[in-house]
């Protein structure tokens, strides 16, 4: 069954919750003015019933008696409803005005004297109380009783307006209620159509959150901090695939050009080996390419660390200055290691992470400089700073010198080995690690710091 | 030499099968999964070059096969993904070796002589000499022309794995593979600078010049003379 709106939900729980007060405030209403004119008539008859009492104790004798009987009828004159009965001390009727009917219960058993009592007779309501009066030394019995048809009709009336009253109340409250929700409910009404709008390439909206009630608003802006991340992980994707487009457009274009040159005449063995010589070279910087961006695919795709072993980074830093022991000492830098610190981790991966930052500084130092690997551990994390002499690098360019092919200098494109992928891949390196890593630049000094759990994580979350 | 290759793209087989065969090896092809085991299990090879994704039996379902068997033969295996589960995964099963498509057909050739070779190396306390280069691997000393050259350690053991393949093109990420045990797509540049500093020792002033380039695939040490 499909769920009912929230418009719907707080309309109905508004009605039901009216209908039930109304409800209990109407039968609560409708006992008082009951009870109310029980009273009234009990106080009534009560009234009555000391007139009578208070003749009945005049009376000495028969003659007496006798007289009474018309004084009585002229003291109940007006009063339509009202029956007066006096029962003897034999049970028989002495005085009645018409259309006097008692249960014999009421005249009988009058304990308390003067209880109302509450009786049906002929389809009529009547209530009555009774009680013994002494005439002449002998215990008499006066009842008296009211016909309550009319209490009966005002009642029933009674009712009927307050339940009418009372349905009307509820269904208007529901009204209001809906009303009332819907208005509180347009603003997502609002937010649900611009996110409908929204597709990859209007990822720039964002939801209206001006006028929005606080609960709303912190929705919409919740959501328009994630169409935020969207757009910036979207934008830096389409840079990718652009820039890609580019990287291959110069080594294809290379190719094209000297295979057709070469194909214009009819050359030498030594003239094509040249040319299948110099396609290698660009072949293999397509290949390195290609390889470099399919591991950074992979990556994405959250890469596992598949082969954990306790990795002593000082070792590993060790190895790779020899590796670049060559080049540094062409270029007249000096590598310094500095500190040592031990992580669980893949050693090749490590490797490969730490060798691509030495190969980016080796790039960037100046002659006659140092580049420094400092290793560092508090237990919990460990801690490896590269850092080098060169230009400093504008704040802006630190956290995408990350992204692939980002280029502080976008005039710059190097030849070589460097496929513009490098700090990417070693970024990806770390973070599978569960690491992070960041660079900091200023007078002169550049410096990537990584930062590693220096123990296998717990538990890592996948994916 | 007998080597299979079970490959199904035909144009990548053929052109492996046929620069093997130039580089002087007997060569057999086949291009799925049941055919490569048969084979492999039958025809006497010394090394079976193996893709994975194949028709049939995938390649690691013929190499657990084949070591199930008890075939102790070198395998190496052709992956199109850089996985390093791949990598992981075939070393478990028992391959000696793999390379990540696209690769160098140099680079190719340089890994099957380095599996060939394995066992069979000669001693490591004989002299090595080539042309008037001397070098010993025990005092680790090295001489040209009878004069006597200071090498750093790595230096000397990128110049052995050159005498010692002379007459091989050794890709560079063989070369940083060997000497440092560098086995990623690391700087290239730092094996252009290091080799050149080496030819700056041993032929800058010297005759026949040993240590040459070869053009989009590597470095090749000969005596040129000898021929």
């Amino acid at each position: 069954m499909k769920p009912l709106s929230l418009t719907a939900r707080v309309s109905l729980l508004f009605a039901v919750v009216v209908a039930a007060v109304l409800l209990i405030t109407g039968v609560l209403i409708a006992r008082a003015v009951e009870h109310h004119f029980a009273d009234e008539d009990h106080q009534e008859m009560l009234g009555k019933l000391e007139l009578v009492r208070h003749l009945l104790a005049r009376a000495h004798d028969q003659a007496d008696l006798d007289a009474l009987s018309q004084e009585l009828n002229d003291a109940l004159i007006g009063h339509p409803g009202l029956s007066v009965a006096v029962i003897d001390n034999h049970g028989q009727i002495w005085f009645a005005t018409t259309a006097a009917a008692f249960p014999s219960h009421l005249l009988e058993t009058h304990e308390p004297p003067g209880t109302l009592e509450q009786w049906a007779a002929n389809g009529t309501e009547y209530r009555g109380i009774a009680m013994p009066v002494p005439v002449d030394g002998a215990p008499y019995t006066v009842a008296l009783s009211v016909d309550i048809r009319h209490h009966d009709m005002f009642m029933a009336e009674f009712r009927r307006i307050l339940a009418l009253a009372m349905a009307l109340a509820a269904l208007s409250t529901a009204a209001l209620g809906w009303m009332a929700a819907r208005q509180a409910l347009s603003p997502l009404k609002a937010m649900a159509r611009t996110a409908t709008s929204i597709s990859a390439d209007k990822l720039s909206e964002r939801l209206p959150v001006a006028g929005a009630p606080d609960e709303i608003r912190a929705l919409a802006e919740a959501f328009n901090a994630m169409l935020a991340r969207l757009e910036d992980a979207f934008r830096r994707l389409s840079d990718f695939s652009s820039d890609i487009a580019h990287e291959l457009r110069t080594p294809v274009s290379n190719l094209m050009t000297q295979t057709q040159v070469a194909l214009a005449r009819t050359r030498s063995a030594e003239e094509y080996r040249e040319v299948l010589e110099s396609d290698m070279e660009e072949y293999e910087r397509l290949a390195r390419m290609i390889g470099d961006m399919l591991f950074l695919a992979q990556a994405d795709n959250h890469m596992v660390v598949p082969h954990r072993e306790t990795v002593d980074l000082a070792d590993e830093v060790r190895r790779l200055f020899e590796f670049y022991e060559a080049l540094a000492a062409d270029r007249d830098v000096r590598l310094v290691l500095d500190g040592e610190a031990q992580v669980s981790g893949d050693r090749l991966m490590l490797q490969r992470a730490i060798s691509n930052l030495l190969s980016n500084a080796l790039r960037y130092t100046p002659s006659g400089g140092s580049i420094g690997v400092r290793l560092a551990s508090d237990g919990e994390t460990c801690r490896i700073a590269v850092s080098n002499p060169g230009p400093t690098i504008p704040a802006r360019h630190l956290d995408r010198l990350f992204d692939r092919f980002y280029r502080v200098d976008p005039a710059r494109r190097e030849g070589g080995g460097h496929t513009g992928l490098g700090l990417a891949i070693t970024r990806s390196l770390v973070e599978a690690h569960g690491g992070t890593i960041q660079a900091v630049s200023g007078d002169g000094m550049t410096r990537f710091d990584i930062m590693l759990p220096c123990r296998r994580p717990a538990a890592r979350q996948e994916g | 030499m007998k080597l299979l290759i079970v490959e199904d793209e035909p144009k990548t087989g053929e052109y492996i099968r046929r620069g093997l065969t130039e580089a002087g090896f007997v060569v057999d092809r086949a291009d799925d999964g049941r055919d490569g085991l048969d084979l492999a299990m039958t025809g006497g090879y010394d090394l079976v070059i193996l893709d994975v994704m194949l028709p049939g039996l995938s390649g690691w379902e013929i190499l657990k096969a084949l070591r199930a068997a008890g075939h102790e033969l070198p395998v190496l295996f052709l992956t199109a993904r850089d996985q390093i589960e791949d990598r992981v995964r075939g070393l478990e099963l028992g391959a000696d070796d793999y390379l990540v498509k696209p690769f160098a057909f140099a680079e190719l050739l340089a890994r099957v002589r380095t599996l060939l070779r394995r066992g069979k190396q000669a001693p490591a306390a004989e002299m090595l000499a080539i042309a008037d280069l001397e070098l010993d691997p025990v005092r680790r000393r090295v001489t040209r022309a009878g004069q006597r050259i200071e090498l750093t350690p790595k230096e000397f053991a990128l110049l052995e794995l050159f005498v010692r393949r002379a007459g091989e093109v050794l890709p560079r990420a063989l070369i940083a593979s060997q000497v440092w045990d560098m086995n990623f797509d690391s700087d290239t540049n730092v094996i252009d600078v290091a080799v050149r500093r080496l030819r700056g020792k041993i032929d800058d002033g010297f005759e026949p010049k040993l240590i040459k380039t070869v053009r989009g695939m590597g470095y090749r040490l000969d005596d040129a003379s000898a021929e």
